[in-house]
């Protein structure tokens, strides 16, 4: 009787270890290129975004995980080959340097430092990087517009320090144009530029004279559009375009604005004024309009340090200014430069901040109804014409516009939920304008949902949640 | 009550991987798991008092049946539009069952079963696409069931058993927080689950020699966790005021009732045919949800729906008596999954089933005997976008592999 319990026991126990071996099988889709499109070698233009800028930094984890270089991955299981990027080396990883969370204030605002350790910074006066002249595929360059790609020097010194650092010395007075041109052997492409056409006007509040602020005139835009599109597909390469998101749906415009509102509710103050423009122009803002869908307006992140002094008498913003744009740092310069600051724009900083006309809430740090339009406006001129060119050229289109409009709020996706908020939201990084790695690697999915539909292709998407969200202290 | 029991069990024996539908374990006794899982319309021997204590009473001698299954379960998982494969780490399940009946006279007999008719045991791991919905989950069920049986006459039998049921859950999830240096947060819940009453009620009919018929209805059982635990990993120090120490947690998952059917037919001595069609009660399953004694996330409630829809089991078996001594035994059933499309989650990867069994039974003396029995599950392919239960959107595909045996002692 022993025997058999033993023989069966032991039948039973050798069946189950023979039979643990055999798994269960998933007939995953093959992948393929398709036939229409070529990943062998793959390029990537654009500008910060592409170069994988975050939090307010090009560093070299960015790099790593820019939506190129996850592209690139996914390209290599349909025959993609080598993906070079300009990083950072490793003993300079913090690239230019960039925010890091250190805590929240009581009232739950961020508290972020910049890093400032293992920087590639090779001249401070005018900053400029440790240089990678190699050959590189991933010309991402911080800062580009379609309106510069055919300025000449733009590699130099004086020019973007982020193109200077992957343009060969020899070189220096080339456009980005140019060094587009020269890549004749690529396959496959992406081209994600335009944002900052219309976002340094933006983020700047509408405040700047500076031509570098100005939003990009729409038949400058549509010629060089077409240029870099042309040098892209000279040798009939295949690609993908990408439209630009509305820059008013991204955390540096819709995080303070609620706070400011909520004061303002509490208090039964029923507005504030504002400067608006370049210029000295008044504006009254309502309570009511600060972040409304309709005829809003709204607060930058760069105003979220002097959102808390509304209503006192100071000159905090102005003094900071005034440091900013001094030629020199000798206290006797910056006083002066205050003083013509004040004057310029009329301010007495003895009144209460934001609700005095004589010590109105800045420009900078405001994008009203007007400025709004212009954004707008020019955002939607150039989609059209950036799909315009995917159409003509039988090109893969992400229209990201449609992307970031369909996701303001919010979705879920295994487990984890995202939203354009700031931090919380899991997609932007810590400026409030650039993605977080997730943010990217999920970029880089919806592309690839692009190209798959356009070209018949097979590109597997990568698994988002290995890259990272905002980390937290 | 709980701690006893697992005293009693010696806390190896549980309840393993979900393997019907739902987290639903249909491993009753070994001589019926060899036949397909029927037994709803005949006289199973002590196993009568799980699948129709109305049968019990026609038992012919008092008789003791202890068994377990070894559940050999394996998942395999593939985000949408991917190539990678992922599998579930499951550890080895145990589901098993121990009856003892005992005939008072020849109209009335009773008996007690202690048996795991639920249960689920999933292990992701914290790396797979996942985790943020589950890492590992374990679910745990014994019924304890007293039960009386009546011969009204000589072709019907009653029988009634107070089904009490205790349990316990234990649940992970990776958090979406991350530290400085990216490692990922942790969520765990455990607790045991308060004592839960129901009933087991079936009539059995035998008109004549060769046929029979029974009616089963197993009652609905509330398993309600109260003050179980929350215990947090890993947690960035600026996001602990949104995950705080000693937050207990309570919830409820229901487990369904189910009515069966079941039909008998001795084609001659030796042969014995059965078939069972059971309508489980799933639609009870509405929503997961965790009440918090503090806010976890921002918010004291965690609830994701499920909206499980009832569900049907086909089953037929036979068992061939090649001998005193030798009995061969062969099954398969159907089983439809609750879970619509949009619910999928990765604690029940649910989907149609099929399960094909085999058995033997051994006499090795008049009293003594042994079942083994053996049952693969295959579980269809199914690839669901999981908007509904917030779960995780991929392919999922299952197999198990259960072998067990059983010992009947009769006096």
């Amino acid at each position: 009787m022993k025997n058999i319990f033993y023989k069966s026991s032991l039948l039973a126990l050798t069946a189950g270890v023979l039979l643990t071996s055999c798994e269960p099988e998933i007939d995953t889709p093959n992948p393929t290129a398709g036939s229409e499109a070529n990943f062998s070698k793959y390029i990537a233009v654009g500008n910060s975004l592409t170069a994988g800028f975050q939090d307010n930094g090009l560093y070299r984890e960015g790099q790593l995980s820019s939506y190129p270089a996850i592209l690139a991955d996914q390209f290599r299981e349909v025959g993609g080959g080598n993906f070079v990027q300009p990083l950072f080396p490793e003993n300079q990883r913090n690239g230019s340097g960039y925010l890091r969370l250190v805590g929240f204030t009581p009232t739950g605002s961020p508290i972020t430092e910049t890093v400032t350790t293992e920087r590639a910074i090779r001249s401070a006066s005018p900053v400029l990087f440790t240089k990678f002249t190699d050959p590189v595929q991933n010309l991402g360059v911080p800062g580009i517009k379609v309106a510069e790609i055919k300025v000449q020097g733009y590699g130099s010194a004086q020019g973007n320090p982020y193109f200077e650092r992957i343009t060969p010395d020899n070189q220096a007075g080339q456009t980005y144009l140019q060094r587009v041109q020269q890549s004749t052997d690529h396959t496959f492409f992406s081209l994600w530029l335009g944002n900052n056409d219309v976002l340094s006007y933006a983020t700047s509040g509408g405040a700047s004279s500076a031509t570098s602020n100005a939003i990009t005139p729409v038949n400058l835009f549509d010629a060089n559009y077409s240029e870099l599109v042309n040098a892209l597909t000279a040798n009939g390469q295949e690609g993908i375009l990408a439209t630009i998101p509305d820059v008013t749906g991204i955390p540096f415009f819709t995080t303070v604005g609620p706070s400011v509102k909520k004061t303002l509710t509490d208090n039964n103050i029923p507005g504030m004024v504002a400067i608006t423009g370049a210029g000295k122009d008044r504006i009254q803002v309502a309570t009511a309009q600060i972040n409304a869908p309709q005829n809003g307006v709204l607060f930058t992140l760069t105003g979220a340090s002097y959102a808390p002094l509304l209503g006192q008498p100071t000159g905090k913003y102005w003094r900071d200014l005034a440091r900013q744009v001094s030629p020199s740092q000798d206290p006797l310069i910056v006083r002066g430069t205050l003083a013509q600051l004040l004057l310029n724009y009329s301010v007495d900083t003895t009144k209460m901040f934001g609700f005095s006309g004589e010590n109105p809430w800045p420009s900078a740090l405001l994008l009203d109804v007007n400025e709004q339009n212009s954004v707008k406006a020019a955002t939607t001129s150039f989609n059209n014409i950036i799909k315009a060119q995917a159409q003509a050229k039988g090109l893969a289109l992400w229209d990201a516009n449609a992307y970031f409009t369909s996701i303001q709020s919010g979705f879920g996706r295994n487990g984890v939920a995202y939203s354009p908020a700031f931090i919380t939201g899991n997609l932007f990084s810590l400026d409030g304008v650039h993605l977080t790695p997730r943010g990217y690697a999920i970029v880089a999915n919806e592309m690839i949902g692009a190209i798959n539909a356009k070209y018949s292709a097979s590109v597997p998407k990568a698994d988002e949640t290995q890259y990272r969200a905002v980390l937290l202290p | 009550m709980k701690s006893k029991l697992l005293a009693l069990l010696g806390g190896v024996l549980f309840s393993g991987t979900a393997m019907a539908g739902g987290y639903q374990v249909n491993l009753a006794s070994q001589r019926q798991i060899g036949m397909g899982h029927t037994g709803t319309g005949i006289e199973t021997g002590t196993s009568s008092i799980f699948f129709n204590p109305g049968a019990m009473s026609f038992i012919r001698e008092n008789g003791v049946t202890i068994g377990a299954s070894a559940l050999f379960s394996k998942i395999a998982y593939s985000p949408l539009e991917s190539n990678t494969v992922t599998q579930a780490d499951n550890d080895m399940g145990t589901p098993f069952q121990a009856y003892g009946a005992y005939k008072v006279n020849d109209k009335l007999a009773v008996g007690l079963g202690v048996y795991t008719p639920f249960g689920s045991g999933v292990t992701w791991g914290d790396q797979w696409t996942g985790r943020f919905g589950l890492e590992d989950i374990s679910l745990r069920a014994i019924f304890v069931q007293p039960t009386v049986s009546y011969k009204i006459s000589d072709k019907i039998g009653v029988g009634v058993g107070l089904t009490v049921a205790t349990g316990s859950v234990n649940l992970k999830r990776v958090l979406p927080v991350q530290n400085q240096d990216g490692t990922e947060g942790g969520i765990e819940l455990d607790g045991g689950a308060k004592t839960g009453f129901g009933f087991n009620a079936g009539v059995f009919f035998q008109p004549t020699e060769k046929l029979s018929i029974g009616v089963n209805y197993r009652s609905k059982v509330e398993l309600e966790v109260e003050e179980g635990d929350v215990m947090f990993s890993n947690i960035p120090a600026a996001a602990r005021g949104n995950f705080p120490e000693g937050t207990q947690f309570g919830a409820t998952l229901p487990l369904p009732a189910t009515l069966s059917v079941g039909i008998g037919y001795k084609v001659n001595e030796q042969l014995t045919l059965a078939a069972d069609v059971s309508h489980v009660g799933w639609s009870e399953y509405e929503s997961l949800r965790f009440d918090f004694t503090q806010p976890v996330g921002g918010s004291n409630v965690s609830e994701s729906a499920r909206n499980y829809d009832d569900a049907f089991i086909y089953r037929i078996g036979g068992e061939y008596q090649v001998n005193d001594k030798l009995a061969l035994r062969a099954g398969a059933y159907l089983d439809q999954t609750p879970v619509q499309d949009g619910y999928l989650t990765p604690e029940t990867p649910d989907a149609d089933s099929r399960g094909l069994s085999a058995g033997i039974g051994y006499s090795i003396s008049d009293n003594f005997s042994i079942d083994a029995s053996f049952l693969y599950i295959n579980k269809k392919e199914r690839t669901d976008t999981a908007e509904f239960s917030r779960g995780v959107p991929g392919t999922f595909k299952s197999v198990a592999y259960i072998p067990g045996i059983g010992l009947n002692f009769k006096f």
